[in-house]
């Protein structure tokens, strides 16, 4: 537990001195801001039966950002360490090894959750500027966040598990893109396909991430996305601690 | 303090370690050398929990590296091989955070921090950002972070590894005194440097333990004959024929010829002593003598022929 801590704390503050962090975590904003600006004046066109928070969550185009902000919070996590060769006298000191994964990924959901809160807080400023009290409501906001955390630490554990896979950053980037928008995609065609009945559209649309952000920002809150994408990072998680200690015995 | 025994790493193809065992007692100071691939650093990253062997079983103060792990790594201070650090810390932040790793917390850990620095006079950079140091100050925040905790076991792999003969030599000195307080295990390839800190020294080469003694005596060991070197005023093809002729001598080979004066190398066998015969011919034709010594054998001949008996590894 409290190498654990030791650990975070180092992740947090190598990510937070870096000025990558704050370039990222402005145009992440930016950008957001960008199509926050364009969901409202969408809003204004014409009337809308949706409210703010599941139109700008129900927007491809928001999910766009996600695949280049995992791979960038993710990629130095290990790969980074094996290229420096500090890894070497990380794991040689006395640590158990998932105390450094646990501190490492912690540490990075930690990074995506501070990218997020300036999007959230746009939209109690909406609100508070415009005073539209109908512009969304608190169960579509909170199921909102649920859906962001749970999506964020489940692509965070395919970045991290990309990043022990080479020791090279960049193709620990390029794999984490990769899996974050085949993930992505593979669920967003299951949501455009509407055979009524076809089990397989249920089936794939238990995996689909917009299907579930649909529910999650109208504030119906379903256990079937939390156990998901929770038992899913805790699957990556697992595989990423076994390929950690497979260093050990390769041949 | 170290028990290794029948310790083996194989790859697919190629076994980097072979049944090595050997043992260090408290308070030596041993050194490992052997050629590069040789299996020095394989050896030392199972000693220190990184790898786990093949085969065979190494102990550290009794306890096993592979059940009792974390247990050895709290009694082994560890500097790798080339000294990574993290490049954008500081040297007392970093230093702060490998204490910190290795189980100290508050004013102890603060006084650990600072005593390591002053050891390896580390103070006047602390607050500098390790990426900008030299390579020897890099080294040595290396030593420092691996004797943070007062581990009993220090192992190093290649601790003085592109330094500049200065520092190699500050290094040297460094480790000597750290000598009186911990065990050490370091790994080389720079010879003098063993023969001037080691109690005793462990050859290995393609992955097997070749010798194990003092430096002096795997020199002694060597040196069935000897070598002795004369600088005279004559012909050089006719002295070395005469030279041939006395008894005892082997071999002479013409070094160099400097004008009327020829350097001629003499090997021998047995413990004769040729000084006094050569400088007694050397009367008797009334030669000019300007040099006439005895060369010691040096660990690095011993080294040497050690390792060409089953070729060098790749």
């Amino acid at each position: 537990m409290r190498t654990w801590w030791i650990i975070y704390l180092k992740e947090l503050r190598s990510f937070f001195l870096s000025p990558l962090a704050f370039i990222v975590m402005a145009l992440f904003t930016f950008l957001n801001g960008w199509l926050f600006i364009g969901v409202v004046s969408a809003m204004r066109e014409k009337a809308m039966p949706y409210s703010l928070v599941y139109q700008l969550f129900g927007s491809g185009w928001f999910w766009m950002g996600f695949f280049i902000l995992f791979p960038l919070i993710t990629m130095r996590l290990f790969a980074e360490e094996k290229k420096m060769g500090t890894f070497e006298g990380l794991m040689t000191a006395p640590v158990r090894t998932i105390e450094v994964l646990l501190g490492k990924y912690s540490a990075a959901v930690t990074v995506y959750l501070a990218m997020i809160v300036p999007l959230l807080l746009f939209f109690p400023i909406f609100k508070m500027i415009t005073e539209q009290e109908g512009a969304y409501n608190a169960g579509a906001l909170w199921g909102s966040i649920i859906g962001l955390i749970l999506i964020g630490a489940f692509n965070t554990a395919i970045g991290t598990l990309a990043s022990a896979m080479t020791s090279n950053q960049l193709i620990a980037a390029m794999l984490t893109f990769v899996g974050v928008m085949l993930h992505y995609f593979f669920g967003f065609f299951s949501s455009l396909t509407t055979v009524a009945d076809s089990r397989w559209n249920a089936l794939l649309n238990y995996f689909s991430t917009p299907v579930h952000m649909r529910y999650l920002s109208e504030g119906l809150i379903d256990s079937r996305p939390i156990v998901y994408y929770l038992s899913f990072s805790l699957f990556l998680l697992a595989i990423t601690y076994h390929l950690i200690e497979s260093r050990k015995w390769t041949v | 303090m170290i028990e290794v025994s029948g310790l083996t790493k194989r790859y697919v193809g190629h076994t980097a370690v072979d049944d090595v065992s050997f043992s260090v007692k408290k308070g030596e100071i041993v050194g490992f050398l052997g050629p590069n691939g040789a299996g020095k650093s394989t050896t030392i990253k199972m000693l220190t929990c990184y790898l786990t062997p093949t085969a065979g079983t190494a102990t550290i103060d009794g306890l096993d590296v592979e059940r009792d792990s974390i247990q050895v790594r709290r009694r082994i201070g560890y500097m790798p091989e080339n000294v990574p650090l993290y490049l954008d810390m500081r040297v007392s932040e970093y230093l702060r955070f490998r204490g910190a790793l290795k189980g100290l917390g508050g004013r102890k850990l603060t006084a650990a921090v600072d005593e390591a620095m002053e050891i390896c006079s580390l103070v006047d950079v602390q607050r500098k950002i390790i990426g900008t140091l030299s390579k020897g100050y890099r080294q040595r925040v290396g030593l420092a972070d691996a004797l943070v905790h007062k581990p009993e076991l220090l192992i190093l792999d290649e601790p003085t590894n592109g330094l500049d003969p200065q520092q190699i030599r500050l290094f040297r000195d460094l480790i000597k005194d750290l000598g009186k307080r911990h065990t050490i295990f370091l790994s080389t390839h720079i010879l003098p440097e063993v023969e001037m800190t080691c109690n005793r020294v462990l050859i290995i080469n393609r992955g097997k333990l070749r010798a194990s003694d003092t430096p002096k005596n795997l020199v002694r060991r060597r040196r069935q004959g000897g070598e002795v070197v004369v600088d005279i005023k004559a012909d050089a093809s006719a002295a070395s024929q005469a030279i041939q002729a006395l008894k005892g001598v082997t071999d002479v080979e013409t070094e160099g010829v400097d004008g009327d004066w020829a350097r001629l190398a003499i090997s021998s066998k047995g413990k004769a002593d040729l000084t006094e015969r050569i400088h007694d011919l050397a009367v008797d034709q009334s030669w000019k003598i300007r040099e006439l010594v005895q060369r010691d054998a040096t660990l690095e001949d011993a080294f040497v022929d050690l390792v060409r008996k089953d070729g060098v590894s790749k």
